[in-house]
């Protein structure tokens, strides 16, 4: 009996200490248009603890019962106090108000940097307010060409969309819009991206501590979330610039309920070129435009669910025709990406996202000459259907877990050719097929008060399936091509593969932290290319039996510091990663030489590695705001069947990378932008030596990669004027002078692309001139560039 | 096909090159080791020719003398066919035997006035001329080194026909055009040579050398420029390219293997895409064995003769 009572003492008294805990969980919303802000904080006073919202502005908080005053902040927004009572599970909705700025000195309430907090490692945010002040290239604000300024990240070439991340290729970048894949984010040749700066609310690139709810790709994942739309209110914006003009029409479909945004954008290069080309021109009829259309539906269906809907579609027309001679070339090519969305909370604790989505990439070159025609085509399409549960047990822990599926089908190269009434047999369009799929479950849970971990593991596969025809090759001598036949249901190789991830955030005295972390990733899709220079004619490939999935491994450890009250954050992060699977043409690969064989059979395998130091100081607060980002960086190849097997930089290796950004508002009128930038030179293969065979030059070239091209640096400049956004009334009930806001507002944006007119080489290539016998034979190497000092205007809009 | 299609980047690269800014520019090439380079041939009833030179510097002296001096005269070239063996016989241009000047210029590509006063060498074998079905391995020293490459006379392949026919507005100018069976069985790849009937040397076309992979097994008609008409500088230029009726022409169709197509493949790619940044910078893969540039090639002809009417 007195143990029995003891022990129910015992019991009671655990009961007692282990407190009741309620649920406080609501959104964050923007006041003004009721939008998500999925970069806000919640933070407990009295606990000191807190969490963050995930992508919807979601947040579930789980505390001991008790009154507390909790702080809801967003960066650029006031920061909202509340006493909350707590003593049952609770919804508390949010809407922040914009943050006033004052014109010397911005104070930006409720801001808490989380440089120094967060456990996220190489996680770098862009608002779309801070991208539009920097100057732009032909006045186009691009999200990708901001990303670009950041330490870690290099553009492909002059005015190249493609970026490569910590030394890897722009393949192993996952991008994703409104959680859709998008393929190839490049318009005009990789001059601008896929996003309309208008149609988007933030950009979030992850370069290195992957967590486990992302996979498929090596090296980063760029996150575009386009604007939901406005629930309060209709909204008109847009922009008329030099080469190119943009609308966007944002409103409510029901009050604070549902709303609809939809965005275009369109290029009028071919209408310059046409009034400039007469019809009686031997190019009458080339041009070049390209158009972006986004549309963005959302509904709250109750409390507890909600529906998105995002559609992306664009495309790039280029056509040229030279009438005299008979030949012309057409060349389209385009993404479509939508994406449905289901939000439901089982509970103040649990939360779902669903997503079904769409990916449709497609190519094509076409010619004609006379009554010769040859057409390339390439295509991929991706139906993706995913779970994401996020659940909040406690203020310690984050949990998440998941599944993805994606249906591939790929197009890589189909060739087709006729003269006059002769058609080639150039084979039928191979299509490969293909199941990927992916578990995972992590949790970003606190250790203690200085030690966060986000600890995660993924399990991917890959499935080969049919129908599929194997080409095996002969020697054309002993043995005669075969062909092996596979039907839709055998499965031609299966691939799984465990993707452990690793992150750390260890918070040190004097506002600083060390943070680390370690992920191996599977990569399926490859992207494999014939030339120097990015195209759209590069090729997106599957891993088949021949074509094995990429690995590859990064860990990185880092310094992050503030200082001055958070006014200034810095970092220095190192990083190593180790790729194997690579993937390479043969050398000699010609386009059209997988026709009558398959595409894997032109590749070749090999490894790489890249480490690097990254230096970042940025300072966030002030009429001067900025960064300077520097990268030292090595990345290499080694591949048994290029450059005779010896170790060769990557295209894309650069030692020194610098980049300096500044804005500085002068006043509500005027605000200056100013970005330079300073790049090793790419790298690329020239003829070594000339010789002559059968009275024909020709060229030796060097080992791979072994010549360096001039540093590329730049100077741009931006200059914004906005118009007043209020105007002076008279109130008629009191005779006083009082502010209205304007009805429409706008302002003029200038930019200077490249000040000094700096010839940057876009590629070399080595000419000759004249003959031997002549005496003014001459060998020589060319540089070309290609955009020289190019000032530009853009008239944007608002109401 | 494949040529075409880099044709078209090319052109594609010249509208980007219009609106750019090219300069001459000088930056460290590294990897330039001095080869020799082999420029061999033997067909069917015809001796072995064997031109030998060095490869040069990218960034060195490009004047008449450098490309002359870059000729190799002190070898030792040996011909084996399987069962006999020949050590060709060297001959200079400045001692040329009689009715041989024209040979000569046409492979050097110089006036017969200029060559005989320079000292250019060929490697003949004048004990030995090519049979179909047999193998002829050729080996050289020189420097110290060797180098070994094989090429076989295969059996040529006839063509079905071969006709003429008015092209566009013009009544008396056209192209050659012929029809050609494929064998299915194998994998063949041909050279398109052509000659006036007075003429003593056969000239190539732009793009002289195809394969059989997009029409393999097939019987097609094809059609081919006349290459004289590049030559000749007096020429109008809207006839550039044709036959006028009434030319008389032999057309020469050889057959050679494959590995050698493939260097002539790969020499045409690299030559059309003019280091574009388009193209994989590739270097000419050589069937000749110890680190030389160059070809060897066996030709098994197959003679027509076209009346352009």
């Amino acid at each position: 009996m007195k143990i029995l009572l003891s022990l129910f003492i015992i019991f009671f008294s655990v009961n007692v200490s282990a407190q009741k805990k309620s649920t406080l969980s609501g959104y964050i919303t923007d006041a003004r248009s009721g939008e998500a802000l999925g970069t806000s904080r919640i933070f407990v006073k009295e606990l000191k603890t807190g969490t963050i919202v995930n992508n919807y502005g979601f947040y579930s908080l789980t505390l001991p019962q008790g009154s507390y005053q909790i702080e809801f902040r967003c960066d650029g927004f006031s920061t909202v106090v509340r006493e909350v009572s707590l003593l049952q599970n609770l919804v508390i909705n949010i809407e922040l108000e914009m943050a006033i700025q004052e014109t010397k000195d911005v104070r930006v309430t409720g801001k808490r940097s989380e440089n120094v907090t967060s456990a996220k490692l190489g996680q770098m945010e862009l608002k779309m307010d801070q991208v539009k002040t920097l100057p732009a290239f032909m006045g186009e604000v691009d999200v990708v060409k901001t990303l670009q300024l950041l330490p870690g990240v290099s553009s492909v070439s002059e005015g190249g969309q493609g970026f490569y991340v910590r030394g890897g290729g722009p393949d192993q970048n996952l991008v994703l819009l409104d959680e859709g894949v998008v393929y190839n984010a490049a318009h005009l040749f990789g001059f601008f991206s896929v996003f309309n700066s208008d149609a988007i609310n933030s950009v979030n690139l992850i370069k290195g501590g992957m967590p486990a709810n992302y996979g498929g790709r090596l090296s980063s994942v760029l996150e575009v979330n386009m604007n939901e739309g406005n629930l309060k209110t209709l909204k008109v914006k847009g922009g008329i610039g030099a080469i190119s003009s943009r609308l966007t029409v944002e409103g409510p479909l029901q009050k604070d309920r549902g709303s609809f945004v939809v965005s275009a954008r369109r290029t009028y290069i071919d209408i310059l070129t046409k009034a400039a080309i007469s019809d009686t021109s031997p190019f009458a009829g080339s041009g070049y435009f390209f158009y972006d259309l986004n549309a963005k539906f959302n509904y709250k269906i109750s409390a507890k669910d909600r529906i998105f809907l995002s559609a992306y579609y664009g495309k790039d027309i280029f056509s040229f025709k030279d009438n005299n001679g008979g030949f012309r070339v057409d060349m389209p090519w385009g993404n479509g990406v939508s994406s449905l969305r289901w939000n439901h909370l089982f509970t103040s604790k649990l939360f779902l996202n669903t997503t079904i989505s769409y990916a449709d990439y497609n190519f094509e070159f076409a010619s004609s000459q006379d009554e010769f025609r040859v057409a390339l085509t390439s295509g991929i399409k991706d139906y993706t259907a995913k779970h994401d549960f996020s659940y909040f047990p406690n203020p310690q822990h984050r949990i998440k877990w998941g599944g993805v599926y994606t249906y591939h089908d790929f197009t890589p190269t189909s060739l087709s050719a006729q003269n006059d009434t002769i058609v080639f047999n150039t084979g039928s369009a191979q299509h490969l097929y293909s199941h990927e799929t992916a578990l995972y479950a992590l949790d970003e849970f606190d250790l203690n008060d200085a030690l966060r971990i986000n600890a995660g593991l993924r399990y991917s596969t890959f499935a080969h399936v049919g129908p599929f025809d194997r080409y095996i090759k002969g020697d054309g001598i002993s043995t005669q091509d075969s062909l092996v036949q596979y039907d839709r249901s055998d499965i031609i190789a299966f691939y799984q593969g465990l993707e452990p991830r690793f992150s750390f955030r260890y918070l040190l005295p004097d506002n600083s932290s060390i943070k680390g972390g370690y992920a191996y990733n599977y990569q399926y899709v490859h992207l494999v290319t014939l030339s120097a220079v990015s195209l759209p004619t590069d090729i997106w490939f599957p891993t088949t039996d021949q074509a094995k999935p990429e690995q590859g491994f990064q860990t990185s450890i880092g310094y992050f510091r503030n200082f001055s009250k958070d006014r200034y954050e810095a970092s220095v992060e190192l990083y190593y990663k180790g790729m194997k699977n690579l993937i390479e043409f043969k050398e000699g690969a010609l386009p059209g030489d997988n026709v009558n064989d398959n595409t894997d059979n032109l590749l070749v395998y090999g490894d790489g590695w890249a480490y690097g130091a990254e230096f970042f100081l940025k300072k966030t607060e002030g009429a001067f705001t900025g960064w300077i980002g520097y990268t030292w960086a090595k990345t290499e190849r080694r591949f048994p069947d290029i450059n005779e097997g010896n170790i060769y930089p990557a295209k894309y290796d650069r030692r020194h990378d610098l980049n300096v950004v500044g804005t500085y508002k002068l006043n509500e009128t005027w605000t200056f932008g100013a970005s330079f930038i300073y790049a090793t030179g790419n790298t690329l293969t020239l003829p070594a030596s000339w010789y002559v065979q059968d009275q024909n030059l020709l060229f030796q070239y060097g080992p791979r990669n072994s010549t360096r091209m001039a540093p590329y640096h730049r100077l741009d400049l931006s200059a914004t004027r906005y118009g007043k956004a209020y105007k002076v009334k008279t109130d008629p009930l009191t005779g006083q002078d009082i502010q209205v806001k304007k009805a429409v507002r706008s302002n003029w944006s200038f930019s200077i692309y490249n000040v000094y007119n700096r010839l940057n080489p876009f590629f070399l290539y080595v000419d000759n001139d004249g003959d031997f016998m002549s005496g003014d034979f001459s060998i020589s190497v060319k540089q070309v560039s290609l955009f020289p000092i190019i000032p530009s205007v853009t008239w944007n809009f608002e109401f | 096909m494949e040529l075409r299609i880099l044709k078209y980047f090319i052109l594609f690269l010249g509208i980007i090159t219009l609106w750019s800014c090219t300069k001459e520019v000088k930056i460290d090439i590294p990897g330039y080791k001095e080869q020799l380079v082999v420029d061999g041939r033997i067909e069917t009833g015809q001796p072995a020719i064997v031109l030998l030179s060095k490869s040069n510097n990218v960034y060195s002296s490009t004047n008449f003398q450098s490309y002359l001096n870059s000729f190799v005269d002190d070898a030792t070239v040996v011909l084996f066919n399987g069962t006999q063996t020949d050590t060709l016989t060297k001959i200079c241009t400045d001692d040329l035997p009689p009715g041989l000047e024209q040979v000569a210029a046409s492979i050097f590509g110089l006036p017969v006035e200029v060559l005989v006063n320079l000292h250019l060498c060929a490697y003949v074998s004048l004990n030995m001329v090519g049979e179909e079905g047999k193998m002829y391995t050729l080996q050289i020293t020189h420097g110290g080194k060797q180098y070994n490459a094989s090429s076989k006379i295969q059996a040529p392949i006839a063509l079905d026909s071969v006709y003429w026919k008015p092209e566009g507005n013009f009544n008396d100018r056209g192209f050659s055009w012929a029809k050609l069976s494929d064998p299915a069985n194998s994998s063949d790849a041909y050279l398109w040579e052509v000659k006036y009937l007075q003429d003593g040397q056969f000239s190539k076309t732009f793009n002289p050398y195809f394969n059989d992979k997009f029409f393999n097994g097939l019987t097609f008609d094809f059609a081919y420029e006349n290459p004289m008409s590049f030559e000749d500088t007096t020429s109008n230029n809207p006839y550039r390219g044709f036959y006028k009726l009434g030319d008389t022409v032999v057309i020469k169709l050889s057959k050679i293997g494959l590995k050698e197509y493939n260097y002539f493949e790969k020499k045409y790619n690299q030559i059309y895409s003019g280091g574009s940044p388009f193209a994989v910078p590739t270097n000419i893969p050589t069937n000749i064995e110890g680190g030389a540039l160059g070809i060897w090639v066996a030709y098994a002809p197959w003679f027509d003769t076209l009346v352009c009417q």
